[in-house]
């Protein structure tokens, strides 16, 4: 189960590794970090590694804690930046996603989507 | 990245200087032994058995069928948690494919790298992980040891213990006095106790609203002090009296049969008397000669034994730094560990260390309040980077939401553990 999600992981990166990010003259410092984030290649291992750091507080089918699995891969992304920046507030959220980097937000989005 | 046999032999012979492929490689499938099926040894059987597919043997020792929790065990003194609730069985790592074998491990040859079991056997390995949990100190309250914990239990390892304490709350005469006899850090849940103590008053103000509770701590302050002091005085005002150190608490002794508490000189008659002594790591680490002291130092990194490589130690029983003794520590070292120790057998990637945690505890119904950091591992410990906690006289939804919160992660924490 979790090979076919990295795998499907693996095959989403590759589909969505080619837009440049480049010429967001309109948009956020935010939606500029976001477009950043989706163009990264996510690195499907480093996702699933990363994500065992989630799961001690994200049960599989949710319940009081929100659910991550099977989540919108940009919805997460924002969920993530948003912790990290403060637009979003929850002190355990800031604490885990303040030492989040883009390549780490880019694969754990990606794993998360993709694993249900 | 990783080489299947003949890949290797092929391109070494081939004079490409290809890194060193793991030896086992060379052996076949790689043995990992896990001692104790708790926090932190579950969490690195499933781990390692789930991410290291069949290059892996993983065998977990563990001699009780069922792992009752200690975490939230004191919501069970509460009357706000079943006991089954709290237990939880061995079936889903043995259908992953972990071959659990309900035994004492009681020796490691490390030069020979086999572990004894009490039944006789011997098993090999190539990578030992030991998450045995806590022993308590010999002779660290005068008048108390093992033989005397029906009178004056200690429930703090979950089980027939619990049960037995919570049975005595209920039995407790009117007006009676509850007493703990907290331990001297380092030790197991820093907050513990004192959740212990919330919620035994929880108890007694349905049951026993005259009964009094006695905190005999020898420590000067203890974990989200201010926040539970706050709670007690909100919603158990009189019932609950702490002595610390100044006056005594740190030279203590009990009278099980008497049922007394001897607080430098001041004798104490009390119904019920919780004895949690002074903790070191568990002792097949001491009997393995991986200890300093009470407990196992470890590297930073990847929790390995700083005595022995090929060994690595979780949890309670580590000496690794800023870390508390936690279920939610031992679960986040775990992962760390399975991860190198799949590196070193199997090749695959490294990354580097995170570890996390949160305590959260409960001092009322929908009461919650939490604690909680980030680390990262330096040369010397396990070092926080930033940590939270909860504020003095926060919203009553606030708290309720901290409440929720922990029932989620009671549920989260517990399927990464047993699957
Ligand atoms: C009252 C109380 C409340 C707590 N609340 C929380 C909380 O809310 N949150 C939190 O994160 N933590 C909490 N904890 C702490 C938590 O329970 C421990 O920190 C955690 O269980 C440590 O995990 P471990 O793997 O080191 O040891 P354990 O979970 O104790 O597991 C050790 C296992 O090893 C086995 N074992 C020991 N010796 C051997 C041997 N020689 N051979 C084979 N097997 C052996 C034991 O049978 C046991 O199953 C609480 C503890 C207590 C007492």
């Amino acid at each position: 189960m979790i090979a076919t999600a990295i795998h499907r992981a693996a095959l989403a990166a590759l589909c969505l590794a080619a837009p440049p990010a480049t010429a967001f003259s309109e948009t956020s410092d935010a939606d500029q970090r976001r477009e950043a984030i989706l163009a990264l290649t996510p690195d499907a291992e480093y996702g699933a590694y990363l994500s065992s750091e989630c799961t001690a507080c994200h049960a599989e089918e949710g319940g009081d804690i929100p659910l991550i699995h099977g989540q919108d891969r940009e919805a997460l992304i924002d969920a993530l930046l948003g912790y990290k920046t403060g637009t979003r507030s929850h002190d355990v959220m800031e604490t885990i996603a303040g030492r989040l980097g883009d390549e780490e937000i880019a694969a754990l989005a990606a794993y998360f989507s993709e694993v249900n | 990245m990783r080489f299947n046999r003949r890949g290797f032999i092929g391109a070494a012979s081939a004079g490409i200087g290809l890194l060193a492929a793991p030896m086992v490689r060379a052996q076949g499938v790689a043995n990992v032994v896990v001692i104790g099926g708790g926090a932190g040894g579950a969490t690195a059987a499933r781990y390692i058995a789930k991410d290291g597919g069949d290059r892996v043997r993983v065998t977990l020792i563990e001699p009780s069928r069922a792992y009752y929790t200690c975490f939230f065990s004191n919501l069970y003194l509460g009357g706000l948690r079943e006991f089954d609730s709290l237990g939880h069985s061995y079936g889903t790592l043995a259908s992953m494919g972990v071959n659990v074998v309900h035994d004492w491990a009681v020796g490691v040859d490390r030069d020979a790298k086999t572990v004894s079991l009490a039944g006789g056997a011997s098993l090999p390995y190539d990578r030992l992980v030991i998450s045995p949990g806590i022993d308590f100190k010999e002779g660290a309250i005068p008048g108390w040891d093992l033989s005397a914990q029906n009178a004056m239990p200690h429930a703090y390892r979950a089980g027939s213990q619990t049960e037995l304490l919570k049975a005595q709350v209920m039995a407790m005469r009117e007006g009676g006095t509850f007493a703990i006899i907290a331990p001297p850090n380092p030790y197991r849940c820093p907050p513990g106790p004192y959740e212990r103590v919330s919620m035994v008053a929880h108890t007694l103000r349905e049951i026993n609203p005259t009964a009094k509770i006695l905190i005999v701590d020898p420590k000067e302050s203890y974990s989200k002090q201010a926040l539970f002091e706050d709670g007690w005085q909100a919603h158990y005002p009189g019932m609950i009296e702490r002595i610390g150190p100044d006056f005594g608490a740190n030279i203590v002794s009990v009278d099980p049969a008497a049922m007394t508490i001897d607080i430098d000189g001041q004798v104490e008659q009390v119904d019920v008397c919780n004895v949690i002594p002074a903790q070191m790591a568990g002792r097949i680490v001491h009997e393995a000669g991986l200890t300093e002291g009470d407990w196992a130092p470890v590297n930073p990194a990847d929790m390995s034994s700083r005595v022995d490589p090929n060994v690595f130690i979780l949890g309670d029983a580590a000496n690794q730094g800023d870390m508390p003794k936690s279920a939610f520590a031992a679960n986040s070292q775990a992962k760390v560990c399975a991860n190198a120790v799949l590196g070193a057998l199997t090749g695959s990637r490294v990354f580097p260390a995170r570890y996390s945690n949160t305590c959260w505890s409960l001092i009322d119904t929908e009461d919650g309040v939490k604690v909680g950091a980030t680390y990262e591992p330096t040369e010397e410990k396990i070092a926080s980077v930033d940590s939270f906690v909860s504020e003095q006289g926060e919203s009553p939804e606030v708290r309720a939401e901290t409440y929720r919160e922990s029932l989620g992660w009671y549920d989260a924490i517990t399927e990464d553990m047993f699957g």
